[in-house]
């Protein structure tokens, strides 16, 4: 669909000829392929999502005003992005405006004192991180890594990371907000909102994150979220990661205040409790399961090739072939990675006294092939930087996740070897990568006395394959009818089917009617739709504003 | 290869924006944390490797066509292969500057060349050099220069100039050095002169294959004849060409860049130094040298899968991510010169920022190759250095005129201007 002149020109008028294309070439760049990661809704093969009808590069908060006021005017749908790390980022209909947020990208504020950033949203982690290291501080980095925006996690998803432990969701540290409202009106958030600064996300000042924000984010699809300011957490390290080693091999030897290990047990049961116990311990500053995405049955062998600038995938079943590596294979069927970090020698101390207390009374150990010190230092630098996660793709170009046990560590564990087995024998039909079955991966828990925990278990597969493809489909088909068998509810695999359909495009009506008809509260999409009504009188977002009029 | 051959490719990327940043472990602040000079300065994704692939997909599938700002998305690429090195670091099965190289053969195979490059390829074809200059002025750099012209005279060792180092006066004095070095350390050497021809890697780059391989050819015969047996270059494009290109081609000869060389030369007592040069001094990376410089590897395979679904290569396939280019030898050597106190950048070896001068970028988007150039002035500046070091006489041109048109105190250096510096009593260089 073309733009009016009209209006294109009003647009470049906005933002410049040089932030403006309407080249097809340049509009299906910014498209996302269904056959790919994070979609929580597919894969389909050869599938993409709608072309846009332009994309706006815009520079400033006065300038995405004036984007919106002209989408109100002429009725156009606008989907802001940041990153573009999901399909969510993308337009859902083809008359729709891509706001590329990249130009906004600076670190407005580090308030040292306190422990704040005040950031636009084409800032990403690895930036964020970058610069409040300078000052002792550091951010929390969503699980996707380092290369995403904390604005854009923090203000439209979950924010779900590593940190959880130490430094909360992102959600949690969503302090004060600059928010062009659908209408194109700007509203500041929190304490911003009555003159206070950014200190905090609810008051003094409008408290107006949760219905800003919506359910688990709104996903661009209710205004453009500018600036806002995140919660910074104590960073007991160098100003800069003193990085050695041959790309991409890198690792990082810090000071004896930070630790990284991984812990195997001898049971699930085990497992959670040592989670339960670190969380009582108050110790550890990040914790994941996060080399189990290559799967139970590959991951100590894709870390030698990792660690190993001269491995490439060609090397993997040699490795797997390795006796010792299949032993530490064996020996770290039920892991997790854990960074402590103490601020202070006295810290560090207690911190490890109690986790190899917490290790002795569950009978979990220490992997000790994974303290070897050239694998140590580079897991040490994964966890703290979370700059692989690309490393999601790394088999085939595509992945995407199962089951997601989202709820209290138990809930994982009691059920993680079941749903191990389920795709084990799935995976023997050859359209996913083989791993072993059990590619579940995500924190020991959210922040609040054990909180709450996001299980995904990893499914890898070429999107360029049609039979891998739909063989994934098919096998992610059969995990939603196991999981509401089991009553684990509807799996990860079909988070985002009630807003876009198998065609890339909003999914109907009458589907996503029934699908938050049946969602356990369904009261919240009702008020959602309210909310919409009121903030968004000309529905210029898309469907990832979950709503559900009254019957 | 042809574009369609990386169809796959272009639906396994996938789209994570890591070609558009140096590698996240080695981020040191905000302002020096992008890798690809096209993105940063266009901001669309079409002007990464991933919108790379996005529009190639889109043109070969028929879902655009051509347009001035396709021409622009093509040919802006640098083909300065940072984004390569960032999307190896998680990725094994993906060849994002080998894909932009193809869009360009693609490009210019369809006649949508720029006109700024057909110039170049105009003289080249004409004059065999990329300089626009006559065919009859190639040798003049080295009048008076008393060492052998092949083929008509016999040396073990051939130090080809290059276009630029024959033809830029500002610079022939650092070739007539690099060859004096060679000569006094009691290397065989000897010289095309007006006999040499261009090595072809700067019109390969801009997109123009066929040019680059009868080139190729006519020097690997031409060194053949002469029974050449190792090529000795300064230019940083010819390196590459020589090193990773020709062999392609199957030439056979040893290829080593001056810093190579005098690195060699200086660990084995051959070359002295006799003047302090007190100045602190930064290093710049060459693309072509730097992550582009690893040595070609043959391989004949097919891709193959393992697991169900994990994409591999049989047999095991090269992978070029920058790990092993030529990073180590030039800084051996500032660091052997008495006086000189080498500072990092905070882009550096395999993620460099490219100076702005690689892939035609120079010849046809000036202001943009100039922007790419002040950037790293201006990271070089925050080092406190007071010059810029690089082994490149394109990098060396393209870094003076952005300081001369900046106003600048920075000074510039090619490494082998230093090396000289220093040998001489007094410390008189050129």
């Amino acid at each position: 669909m073309t733009l009016a002149k009209n209006v294109y020109n009003a647009l470049e008028d906005i933002v410049g000829a040089k932030n403006i294309s309407d080249d097809p070439a340049v509009l299906d760049s910014y498209r996302y392929s269904l056959a790919h990661t994070a979609i929580h809704l597919g894969p389909y093969y050869d599938t993409f999502t709608p072309r846009g009808t332009a994309v706006l590069l815009p520079g400033s908060t006065e300038e995405v005003q004036a984007i919106v006021k002209l989408c109100n005017k002429y009725k156009i749908k606008f989907k802001a992005a940041s990153t573009f790390w999901s399909a969510q980022g993308y337009p859902s209909e083809e008359d729709t405006i891509q706001l590329d947020m990249r130009r906004m990208d600076r670190v407005l504020e580090i308030d040292e004192k306190n422990m704040f950033a005040v950031i636009e949203p084409g800032v990403i982690g690895a930036t964020l991180q970058a610069e409040t290291m300078k000052v002792g501080l550091n951010t929390h980095l969503p699980g996707s890594g380092c290369s995403c925006s904390p604005l854009a996690s923090a203000t439209s998803y979950l924010g779900s990371g590593p940190s959880n432990l130490y430094g909360g969701w992102y959600y949690d540290n969503l302090l004060g907000v600059e928010w062009v409202m659908p209408t194109g009106d700007l509203f500041r958030i929190g304490s911003l909102g009555s003159g206070c600064g950014w200190f905090c996300g609810e008051g003094p000042g409008p408290s107006m994150k949760g219905v800003a924000r919506g359910f688990i984010g709104s996903k661009g699809a209710m205004g453009v979220y500018t600036k806002c300011a995140l919660k910074l957490f104590a960073w007991p390290g160098p100003e800069h990661l003193p990085v050695e080693g041959t790309v991409p091999a890198y690792k990082v030897s810090l000071p004896d205040n930070f630790k990284a290990y991984t812990v195997a047990f001898p049971s699930w049961k085990a497992w959670a409790d040592a989670a339960y116990m670190i969380w009582d311990a108050g110790i550890g500053y990040l914790a994941h399961r996060q080399y189990n995405m290559f799967g139970r049955d590959l991951k100590y062998a894709m870390v030698k090739i990792l660690t190993d600038p001269t491995k490439t995938l060609e090397d993997l079943e040699e490795l797997l072939e390795d006796p010792e590596v299949r032993r530490v294979t064996e020996e770290s069927k039920r892991d997790f990675q854990i960074v402590l970090a103490g601020m202070t020698p006295r810290d560090i101390e207690w911190q490890e006294k109690a986790f190899d207390e917490i290790l002795a009374r569950t009978g979990g150990w220490k992997v000790e092939a994974m303290n070897e010190p050239e694998i140590n230092k580079w897991m040490l630098l994964y966890l703290i930087r979370l700059g692989h996660k690309n490393l999601n793709l790394v088999f085939g170009g595509s992945y995407d996740g199962c089951f997601g046990f989202l709820g209290a560590i138990d809930f994982g564990t009691s059920n993680a070897e079941e749903a191990a087995q389920f795709k084990k024998e799935w995976e023997k039909q050859g359209a996913i990568v083989e791993a072993g079955g059990d590619c579940m991966m995500g924190p020991i828990g959210g922040q609040g006395g054990g909180g709450t925990g996001l299980w995904e278990n990893f499914t890898c597969f070429d999107p360029y394959d049609k039979e891998s493809v739909e063989g994934t489909l098919e096998f992610f088909d059969a995990c939603t009818e196991f999981g509401l068998k089991r009553g684990w509810g509807v799996g990860m695999e079909k988070w985002n089917s009630q807003n876009r359909g198998s065609d890339g495009r909003t999914t109907p009506k009458e589907e996503r009617d029934r699908i938050h008809l049946s969602a356990p509260q369904p009261s919240m999409f009702r008020y959602q739709h309210k909310v919409r009504e009121a903030l968004n009188p000309n529905d210029l977002g898309d469907a990832y504003y979950e709503t559900l009029e009254d019957s | 290869m042809a574009l369609e051959d990386f169809a796959a490719e272009m639906d396994r990327c996938s789209q994570c924006s890591y070609c558009k940043w140096i590698p996240f472990d080695q981020m040191k602040s905000w302002r020096f944390a992008k890798n690809c000079p096209s993105i940063s300065y266009h901001n669309f994704n079409s002007y990464s490797a991933r919108g790379r692939y996005a529009v190639a997909r889109s043109l070969i599938g028929g879902q655009s066509g051509y347009s001035d700002t396709v021409r622009d998305i093509v040919f802006t690429c640098m083909t300065c292969g940072s984004c390569d090195v960032s999307c190896k670091i998680c990725r094994y099965n993906l060849e994002p500057l080998e894909m932009v190289r193809e869009l360009k053969f693609r490009l210019v195979q369809d006649g949508q060349g720029l006109d700024a490059h057909k110039a170049v390829v105009e003289s080249l074809n004409k004059e065999q050099n990329t300089m626009l200059q006559p065919k009859a002025g190639r040798g003049e750099w080295a009048d008076g220069l008393d060492v052998p012209r092949l083929p008509s005279e016999k040396a073990g060792v051939l130090f080809h100039a290059g276009c630029r180092f024959s033809y830029d006066q500002n610079l022939q004095a650092t070739a007539r050095a690099a060859v004096l070095l060679l000569k006094s350390a009691g290397v065989d050497v000897g010289i095309m002169g007006e006999r040499e021809v261009c090595c072809g890697g700067r019109v390969y780059s801009m997109g123009y294959k066929d040019e680059f391989t009868r080139f190729a050819q006519a020097n690997i015969q031409a060194w053949a004849r002469a029974g050449v047996k190792t090529v000795v270059t300064s230019c940083a494009d010819g390196y590459h060409a020589f090193k990773r290109l020709y062999p392609q081609l199957g030439s056979q000869v040893e290829v080593l860049h001056t810093v190579e060389f005098i690195a060699r030369l200086i660990k084995e007592g051959k070359l002295t130094f006799r003047s302090q040069i007190p100045m602190t001094v930064t290093y710049h990376d060459p693309c072509h040298l730097g992550r582009q410089g690893e040595p070609y590897v043959e391989w004949d395979g097919v891709e193959k899968k393992i697991k169900g679904q994990i994409v591999v290569y049989e047999p095991k396939r090269p992978r070029y991510n920058g790990a092993w280019g030529v990073y180590d030898p030039p800084r051996e050597i500032l660091r052997s010169i008495p006086g000189v106190e080498l500072v990092e950048m905070e882009r550096t070896r395999e993620y460099s920022w490219c100076c702005g001068a690689g892939g035609g970028v120079r010849e046809a988007y000036p202001e943009f190759s100039a922007w790419t150039a002040a950037e790293r002035i201006a990271e070089a500046k925050a080092t406190g250095a007071e010059a810029l070091v690089s082994a490149c006489p394109w990098c060396e041109t393209n870094f003076s005129d952005a300081i001369s048109a900046l106003g600048e105190p920075m000074q510039v250096y090619d490494i082998v201007d230093l090396v000289q510096k220093a040998m001489v009593q007094g410390g008189e260089g050129k």
